[in-house]
């Protein structure tokens, strides 16, 4: 498989998951109201787990976004440069990214292994099932900024 | 340290790093710089900035905006309009303004009221004889009232960052946008010559139109009316209005279908994402000025500067109109409230009062050039030049600026609503 039908293949699933897991939140803060007002009752812990869905969409959403490279920037520089110009700063912009997320991704391993056995205070999980996404997100935008990098040298270097 | 900070922040959005990344970065760069075991605090930030029940009605106001688009209300929203300005002189100017202040009580986005309605009225405005540039000028101008009429995904934001209530951000909105939209409106009557509407309408057509809106019109009553009243929460209230959205969608203007609803989905996930991360990484650059104690030593030189809270929110006027030319609305909210806020405070200035001058002030930075949305989403639709655009609007965003002096200097118009319905 060639590295764009990788990362094609990739972004199709993680969008299916988001969207997944974007009509699974809906549906249950709605079930939630239905049930507060219609049977005086609730869903222990569903805020919790609404709220660990969430988490994990804004993660690995955000590097879905990295990889389509639809993050909200500035392009005043890069407008004004020739071919090359363009290719560096881009090149330059994804290899910034690339880093502060693989920092963040690493810093994580131990953050979680010191803190991740405490329990949530409602569904009793682990915390580290939620600190999970920081490394996962992290990890995956890092991905994208590799595969992003190697298209672009690619672009560079073909004659 | 501070002045790397902020520099190197400037310096990155300015050679295209993505803003949330230029947040994350610039943290990264005083960490390596000043304390290495700050790094371990960073992914902690990160999770706490995505953490939050409050901020889950981000993606879910997002979506019920989307839906509403796809379930094509639009021509409902701009054939009520019609009816009540289409027959006055300049009517379809006032058209556009009126939809404009409608379709913001229900997407809650500048963006999509700019692309739905002036898809449909900016051609048939050039038809009837209005200059394309004031089509699309007026159209960008009357989308900020999205921000501000509630529900404003901007507010929800800026409650959340500022530990406000939502409900009292939403009451807070509605004159100031009400007013922007009735200036606008004059500002159409004088500037813009065009032609109207000039159908003649029965009493029970008129009567049909009414009530084919009714459940449209609706909507922003539900949405708003559940937080106000205490019903639920804001997170609630915007999954009520997805359900509304939906089931408007699917039983009512029949656009909706499952694939549709479906593309909905994955591309509200997206887009609050990058919402999102911009929240998350930005917690640890505020963090960062925390530690630096920037938030405090700003509000020291404001209070010293002794101009008083009128003075000041003037002035702070003027810088959010200035940081909204060259940075989105999210971001801009996430870095001036930590770093204005405390300082207005200190002033006896309300934090409500506050968050309405900032998303209107922004509000008008989405629609001037070089990174506003509005404007960017308006080319594509007129095809035509961002600055023929922003000449075209620059008159009528003229209300907004009037608003935001009337506002400051009379803060009831913001607060009197908030105040008798919320205690």
């Amino acid at each position: 498989m060639s590295l764009r039908a990788f990362e094609r293949r990739l972004t199709a699933v993680l969008e299916a998951v988001l969207a997944a897991g974007l009509l699974g939140m809906f549906l249950v803060v709605v079930l939630l109201v239905l049930l507060r007002y219609a049977f005086q009752s609730g869903l222990v812990g569903a805020n919790e787990t609404a709220t660990v869905v969430f988490v994990y969409l804004s993660s690995l959403g955000a590097a879905v976004a990295v990889g389509r490279q639809e993050h909200i920037r500035v392009d005043l520089l890069s407008d004004r440069l020739g071919r090359r110009g363009r290719i560096a700063l881009e090149a330059c912009n994804l290899g910034m990214v690339a880093i502060l997320n693989a920092v963040l991704a690493v810093s994580s391993v131990a953050w979680i292994d010191a803190t991740g056995q405490t329990l949530m205070p409602v569904t009793q999980m682990p915390r580290y099932l939620l600190q999970a996404s920081v490394p996962l997100g992290c990890g995956l935008a890092t991905l994208y900024c590799a595969i992003k990098l190697v298209a672009l040298l690619r672009k560079e270097l073909a004659p | 340290m501070i002045l790397l900070l902020l520099l190197s922040l400037l310096a990155l959005i300015g050679i295209g790093v993505p803003v949330a990344y230029a947040l994350g970065v610039s943290v990264l760069l005083y960490v390596a710089l000043s304390d290495t075991q700050l790094l371990l605090m960073l992914p902690l930030r990160l999770l706490a900035g995505f953490d939050s029940y409050a901020l889950m009605s981000l993606p879910l106001f997002i979506l019920m905006g989307q839906v509403m688009n796809s379930a094509q209300i639009t021509s409902r929203l701009i054939d009520f309009s019609m009816l009540i300005a289409g027959r006055f002189k300049s009517g379809l100017g006032l058209v556009n303004v009126l939809a404009s202040m409608l379709f913001g009580g229900i997407s809650g986005s500048s963006a999509s009221d700019t692309a739905s309605i002036g898809s449909v009225l900016i051609p048939e405005m050039e038809r009837r004889g209005y200059r394309k540039e004031v089509a699309a000028g007026i159209t960008v101008a009357s989308s900020t009232m999205g921000m501000v009429i509630p529900p404003s995904i901007p507010m929800v934001l800026y409650a959340v960052v500022a530990q406000q209530s939502v409900g009292k951000l939403f009451l807070g909105g509605v004159f100031p946008g009400i007013i922007v939209g009735l200036f606008q409106m004059a500002l159409v009557r004088m500037l813009a010559h065009g032609g109207s509407e000039r159908r003649n309408i029965t009493l029970a057509a008129a009567l049909r139109l009414t009530a084919r809106s009714v459940p449209v019109l609706l909507m922003p009553v539900i949405v708003v009316g559940a937080v106000v009243f205490g019903i639920a929460t804001a997170t609630e209230s915007a999954a009520l209005g997805v359900l509304y959205a939906v089931l408007a969608g699917f039983a009512l203007t029949r656009a909706l279908t499952p694939g549709s609803f479906w593309q909905c989905l994955r591309s509200t996930a997206l887009t609050s994402s990058k919402i999102m991360i911009v929240i998350a990484l930005s917690q640890a650059y505020i963090w960062i000025l925390a530690l630096e104690r920037v938030p405090e030593a700003i509000a020291a030189f404001v209070v010293d500067l002794g101009l008083g809270a009128t003075g000041t929110l003037l002035i702070v006027n003027l810088i959010v109109l200035a940081a909204g030319t060259v940075i989105d609305v999210s971001p801009a909210i996430l870095l001036l409230t930590p770093v204005f806020a405390p300082a207005l405070e200190s002033l006896g200035v309300s934090p409500i009062l506050f968050g309405v001058l900032l998303v209107s002030g922004l509000a008008v930075g989405a629609c001037t050039p070089p990174v506003g949305t509005c404007l960017n989403v308006c080319a594509a639709i007129a095809d035509l030049d961002i600055g023929k655009i922003f000449r075209g609007a620059a008159p009528f965003l003229g209300a907004n600026a009037a608003t935001l002096v009337v506002v400051t200097l009379l803060p009831e118009i913001a607060l009197w609503l908030p105040e008798r319905l919320i205690p």
